[in-house]
Order: C-alpha cells, then sequence, then structure tokens
C-alpha cells in the first residue's frame, strides 16, 4: 500500500493518505492516476490560479528502482495556461527521491499566505517559511534550500520568477535544470506561494518479485547499450536530430512557414556537441544520458542545462536565429527564470510575424521592434516575460491570447491554447492526431509518432508499427490513437518514452514489481484508459469535440523541403482515432457505459 | 532493361548516375567518405556480398565488388539483409530511417550523417532510379 502527502497550505496541515490502490490499479499511477483523482475534485468553475486548484505531484510504480528511464514525476492541475488538464513531467532525481523518502505522491491544496518551501526528510514532512527565497532563480534556490536544511543531497523541485509572478508559461524546475515545463504548473506552485519542495531518503522502493525484477531489469538495458537511437542520443542528445529533422521538413522554421532554410543546419546537435558541450547528464538510472551541459563562451555562460532539440527549435528556427550561442544562451535564461522554452519561443515567434505583417507596432509594445532573427531582442522579451514588465505581461499570457488580442486568433499556432512544439503535423502526419486529441494541448510527449515513423520502437507487439509519414489513412489515425495511449501509459508508469524495451520485457517489469498480472494488451487497454479519463475531464471544464483541431497555420501546406505539398487530412484521420479510442463520432466524448 | 542487383553493371550505371546529378552534386558537395555496403543473406539470397563506391565532394568513383571488408578500407559500412536494400532502394523505407531503427547498421561517423543527412538521402534516391532486375 503506498501512500500519499495530503498538504492544505492554507492551514498548513500535513498528513498522509494511502493511495487509493483501486484506482492505481486502474491509472497505475504518474498523471494517469492523478487524472483519475482530479476528475472527482475538478469542475469548470475551479480557478486554476486559485486556492482551489490542487496541485499533485505523482511517481509511478516503476520509479526509483532499477529499471532504466524510470526516474519521472508529473506535477497536474488545472492549467492556468489552457483551462483545461494540466499535466507536466520531468526526470531526473527528483521523483526517485520522493519515494525514498516515503512518498508515491504529494497532493498540495490551498494557499499559503507566505512563501514557504516543503521538507520531506526520511518520512517526515515539514513547511517552512521561503520567503528568503522568493525572487531566486532557480539554481540559487536550490542550492540555498540544501544549505538551509542541511540535507547537501536533497533533491529540488522549485519555480524561479516567472512561477512567482505566475507567468502562464512558467515551468517547475528540478535536478539543476530539468524541467517539467508545460501548461503553467510553475505559476500553479506560484498561486501556492510554494517556492520549493526537498525531498530526501534511504528508503527502498518494495517490489513483488525483486530477483525476478532484477533479471529483467539487466536484459533492458542490455538492450539499449548499443543501438543507433540511444548511441545517438548519448553522442548528440536531442539536437542530434536538427538536421535530419530538417531534411524531413519537421523542424518548424520561421513560425512554421519554411520548410527548408539552409541557415537552419547552424544549429545541429552535432556541431553543438563539437563546440560548445561540457558533458553529458543522465537521469536516474539511464544509460542513454541524452543531458546536455553546455557552455555559451559569446555570452558567458560557462555551466548551461541544455539546450534539447525543443528549445534549439522554439529559441532558435522558429524565431530565424541560427547562431547556437545565442540560442544556447536563451535557454539559459528561460532556465534561470524557470520558463518553458516550447510556449515562450512560439509565442516571441508570432510577436515576430505580428510584426511583419503590422499587427504589430511599437505603440502595442513599449516601443520594441520584435524582429525575426534578432537575438538581443529575445533575451530582452524573455527578462520582461519573466517579470511580467512592459509587454512582457502579454507574452506571459502566452500564444492565443497574443493573437486574440491582434485579431488574428487564426495565427496562433496552439492546439486547446498550448503551444505547438518543434515537430511539424505536415512531416509527420500522425502528429496531426497526437496533437489535436493530446489531453493537455499540442504535446509531443503524448504519442512521438515521429519516432515511431523512423522505426524506432520494439513494440509490434501492442499493433504499434513503423508506416510512411505522410500516409493519410484511417490506420494512421488509429495508429496514433494506440501510440497516445501507450505514451499516456508511460507518462503515468512513470517512463522516458526514449528507451521503449520491448512489450515482454515491459510487463514482465510491471508484474514483477507489482504483483500485478498484466498482458501488453492489458496495458494497452489501461493507456486508453488513462485518455479516456482525461478527457472526460477536458469535457467537464468546457471541452468539445470542436477542441479536436489543428491550427490553420499547419493546414497549409509548405511550399518546399522535405514535407512540401503535405497537409494533414483530418477528417480521416481523427475518424481513425475516434473508431481506436471508441467515442463517439458525433459528440467525441468516450463511452459512457465504460465505468471510470 | 533491367540490371541486375548486385552486379558490377548495376553498380557502374549506379555510379554514372550519381555523377550525371545535379541534386546528388549539390546535396553531397561537402561530402567525404567511401561506403562499403554489405549485403547479408536472406530467404532470396544465399551469400554475403561486398560493394565499394568512392564517394568524395559530390562525386561517385571506383564502384566495385569486393571479396571482403579487408580489401579495401572505407570510413562508413552499411550492413543489412537483401530484402532491407531492395525495401530502401525501392524507397518502401526511408535510409536514415532504416539507420534509425538499426535495419541498417552503420559503422562509420555516425556525426558525418546526422549533420549531413542529405547525401545519404540523394544516394539512395539516384539509386532508386535505376530499372533494377531482383532476381525474384
Amino acid at each position: 500500500m503506498g501512500r500519499l502527502l495530503r498538504v492544505d497550505l492554507t492551514r498548513g496541515e500535513l498528513w498522509d493518505e494511502a493511495l487509493n490502490e483501486e484506482y492505481a490499479r486502474s491509472y497505475v499511477g504518474g498523471s494517469g492516476l492523478a487524472a483519475r483523482y482530479l476528475y472527482d475534485v475538478l469542475d469548470a468553475h475551479t480557478d486554476p490560479l486559485g486556492p482551489d486548484n490542487p496541485l499533485l505531484f505523482l511517481t509511478g510504480p516503476l520509479v526509483g528502482t532499477s529499471m532504466t528511464s524510470a526516474g519521472r514525476y508529473s506535477a497536474c492541475a488545472r492549467s492556468p495556461l489552457t483551462g483545461i488538464w494540466g499535466e507536466a513531467n520531468s526526470g531526473g532525481f527528483f521523483g526517485p527521491e520522493l519515494r525514498y523518502a516515503g512518498y508515491d505522491g504529494v497532493w498540495f491544496t490551498g494557499a499559503s499566505d507566505h512563501p514557504v518551501l516543503l521538507s520531506v526528510v526520511e518520512g517526515k514532512a515539514e513547511l517552512h517559511d521561503a520567503s528568503d527565497l522568493w525572487g531566486s532563480d532557480i539554481y540559487v534556490t536550490q542550492d540555498r534550500v540544501r544549505d538551509s536544511l542541511g540535507e547537501a543531497k536533497a533533491r529540488v523541485a522549485c519555480i524561479g520568477l516567472a512561477g512567482e509572478h505566475r507567468v502562464k508559461l512558467a515551468g517547475i524546475a528540478n535536478d539543476h535544470g530539468r524541467f517539467a515545463a508545460r501548461t503553467g504548473m510553475g505559476a500553479v506552485m506560484g498561486s501556492k506561494n510554494l517556492k520549493a519542495i526537498a525531498v530526501r531518503g534511504k528508503g527502498k522502493v518494495p517490489l513483488f518479485a525483486p530477483d525476478e525484477f532484477r533479471i529483467i531489469t539487466n536484459q533492458v538495458l542490455a538492450l539499449f547499450k548499443e543501438d543507433m537511437p540511444s548511441k545517438s542520443l548519448r553522442e548528440f542528445g536531442t539536437a542530434g536530430y536538427v538536421n535530419v529533422g530538417h531534411m524531413f521538413g519537421d523542424l518548424p522554421i520561421r513560425y512554421f512557414q519554411l520548410g527548408e532554410h539552409a541557415p537552419a543546419d547552424a544549429l545541429s546537435g552535432v556541431d553543438m556537441t563539437e563546440k560548445f558541450l561540457r558533458r553529458n547528464t543522465a537521469c536516474h538510472k539511464c544509460i542513454i544520458a541524452c543531458g546536455r551541459e553546455t557552455r555559451s563562451p559569446a555570452y558567458n555562460d560557462d555551466k548551461v542545462d541544455g539546450p534539447e532539440y525543443e528549445t534549439i527549435g522554439a529559441l532558435g528556427s522558429v524565431l530565424m536565429i541560427f547562431d547556437l550561442e545565442a540560442v544556447i544562451h536563451a535557454g539559459h535564461l528561460c532556465n534561470l527564470y524557470g520558463m518553458d522554452t516550447i510556449s515562450l519561443g512560439v509565442t516571441i515567434g508570432l510577436a515576430c510575424e505580428l510584426f511583419e505583417r503590422g499587427l504589430l507596432t511599437p505603440a502595442d509594445t513599449g516601443g520594441l521592434e520584435i524582429r525575426y532573427g534578432d537575438a538581443e531582442m529575445v533575451f530582452r522579451l524573455i527578462k520582461l516575460t519573466a517579470r511580467r514588465e512592459g509587454f512582457g505581461a502579454v507574452l506571459a499570457e502566452g500564444n492565443a491570447v497574443l493573437a486574440e488580442r491582434a485579431g488574428v486568433p487564426e495565427l496562433s499556432v496552439t492546439v486547446n491554447r498550448l503551444e505547438v512544439p518543434m515537430h511539424d503535423p505536415r512531416a509527420y502526419v500522425g502528429m496531426a492526431v497526437t496533437y489535436a486529441l493530446s489531453p493537455r494541448g499540442a504535446c509531443h510527449m503524448e504519442g512521438n509518432m515521429y519516432d515511431l515513423d523512423m522505426g524506432q520502437s520494439n513494440l509490434e507487439d501492442v499493433g504499434l508499427v513503423m508506416g510512411n509519414r505522410h500516409e493519410n489513412s484511417i490506420e494512421k489515425g488509429r495508429m496514433a490513437a494506440r501510440l497516445q495511449a501507450w505514451r499516456n501509459l508511460y507518462n503515468s508508469l512513470t517512463l522516458c518514452e526514449f528507451e521503449n524495451p520491448p512489450v515482454p520485457l515491459l510487463v514482465g517489469a510491471i508484474n514483477a514489481a507489482t504483483g500485478w498480472n498484466v498482458t501488453g494488451d492489458d496495458l494497452m487497454n489501461t493507456g486508453k484508459r488513462i485518455v479516456n479519463i482525461k478527457r472526460r475531464l477536458n469535457f467537464k471544464l468546457g471541452m468539445t469535440r470542436a477542441d479536436d483541431r489543428l491550427p490553420e497555420l499547419l493546414l497549409n501546406p509548405l511550399e518546399n523541403g522535405g514535407s512540401a505539398g503535405i497537409v494533414p487530412d483530418m477528417p480521416t484521420l481523427l475518424a481513425g482515432a475516434y473508431a481506436e479510442f471508441g467515442w463517439n463520432p458525433e459528440t467525441g466524448r468516450p463511452p459512457e457505459d465504460i465505468p471510470l | 532493361m533491367a540490371i541486375k542487383f548486385p552486379s558490377e553493371e548495376w553498380l557502374k550505371e549506379w555510379e554514372n548516375r550519381l555523377n550525371t546529378s545535379e541534386t546528388y552534386a549539390q546535396a553531397a558537395a561537402d561530402w567525404e567518405g567511401d561506403l562499403v555496403i554489405v549485403i547479408l543473406p536472406d530467404e532470396n539470397y544465399t551469400q554475403t556480398t561486398y560493394l565499394y563506391i568512392g564517394l568524395q565532394h559530390g562525386k561517385a568513383s571506383g564502384a566495385c565488388f569486393l571479396k571482403s571488408l579487408d580489401e579495401k578500407k572505407a570510413p562508413f559500412t552499411s550492413t543489412a539483409p537483401f530484402g532491407t536494400w531492395r525495401k530502401v532502394l525501392e524507397g518502401r523505407i526511408d535510409v536514415i530511417q532504416a539507420m534509425f531503427s538499426n535495419k541498417i547498421k552503420l559503422v562509420g561517423s555516425m556525426a558525418a550523417i546526422q549533420r549531413q543527412p542529405k547525401p545519404t538521402y540523394e544516394l539512395v534516391k539516384v539509386a532508386g532510379t535505376i530499372e533494377t532486375d531482383w532476381g525474384s
């Protein structure tokens, strides 16, 4: 029986609560379990930045074990950015350490009247005044929290200035510069005056069949030592995909309007490795070590976390900035202040586009000329946004609000108000389904069709098979739906999607860890159940079938590059996905007769 | 008329087409990396075969059969069963996707391929224009 730490920040009260085993058996952990819990308590009137919006940090049954890549956690609440289901996931060591400290998750309610820090050390939880930490960047905060607790090895999750200012693009940082970045969970933390959570423990994660589990996890480990995708990620990080993505028309350029642009190759992850890499970094028990620690001498940055592929796209090619050092520096600023690089990059990208079209002028921006290719302006906008100063207060609301203010909502590149990541659905049409149906809005972590259609999976046993990336078909829609279910399962276990053990090994590991007796098909059905609970919750929060859509800009064919002329056929793709999930084609609702 | 794969004639045709392709010349202008292709036996092919092609700055040269990997050293060696090569050359599997999914095993600098994926892509695209007799 697992346990949750409940924290009422209004009253300053803490208590333990047994994990709801029935929920956990059906929704596993992580974001799936959080969705099941929050389904009971959220409604359309819940203010995302009010004390009634609960914030859950949850791990999963494999977190903290010897299973490679099982070092993640989910932070979930109603999103202030999108108004629907909010979910952010992060790797590192915070999730495992929380379990070693004695808890499977933490459930915050209420809001403190002053800044606080929660510590959980060896099963003992306490709230501390954190007024002196308010205003600190994420690195200073993490160091000072460890110092103040006298726990040098504590793992800390925290917010920066952006979260404090309730910037809707604010994320939660942990383990230096790892981020649960998306959907504004950092703003929810800020609204509760919760600056940081520190965890430390030496407890062990219980396993049902430890010997069997060890054998299986060793087999999994051996698989990922030498395979090509793992080697590539180890050597170049996710940024190693920049040039390949560019060739396929997958890398968004100039606010998703160019399919190819030769200078974009200068953002190469290979070049970054050769010129600016300090070292690789790895999450708990990960043998890939895709994390990057870089430097940017031109900007006097000696130690920077990242950038990953997503950051290079969002703060580089989207903004027509092709200087790697400038992109590294921009990423570093976002890290310091604690902001989602995808959402901020795509929001600044829209500002650039509005300027090009004359829909935004210096009169609207406090005198700022926001143009493509102007790195110094991007640095300035990042700083303004984090503090909600000047035009930064507009950017802090995200891309959709900026487009609406300019009177051109059709130029917003968001799905359900979450900014589209750096995989163009015209390059992999399955991503159109992933984005349109993602429970948290446009998100690549909800179904990485670019990996599946690149052949990077061992998942044929659950019907996930590589296909033609441009194929608009019912089957492609079904495939994307199955992958979405599988990734929702991953975000509930919670595992990293870069390591995909063959289904029998994953099934074996789960059964040996939990004592459950599941099959691959059971796991796929569990993934679908998790998608369904999030969808039901979203309908409860006001979403409708009409929200299952792609932004208009992404339905225009690109004129050049590896995906020129391709447009996702949304009716066909969505029909396939609806059929796979069993949703009503008219209303988009999951069947009412499926019990929660 | 279809040309048998693999054969000296097919290799020479490939070399000629590469040397007359402006697209390849442009894509591979900075490319330096001769290639050995290893064809492994499968149900439709009975032996292991080694093919060599020189690839420097958008030009191809010296395409030939090798007796073994020791006969000529090249910075890149790509190995796959006959059936996989057929799918790649017929465009049914993308060559970059095949490498990333371990369907083609690459020995050589991943950095070079990832920094410049287009030369590899065009190399295969040109091969795909040859009317090929696959022997079955």
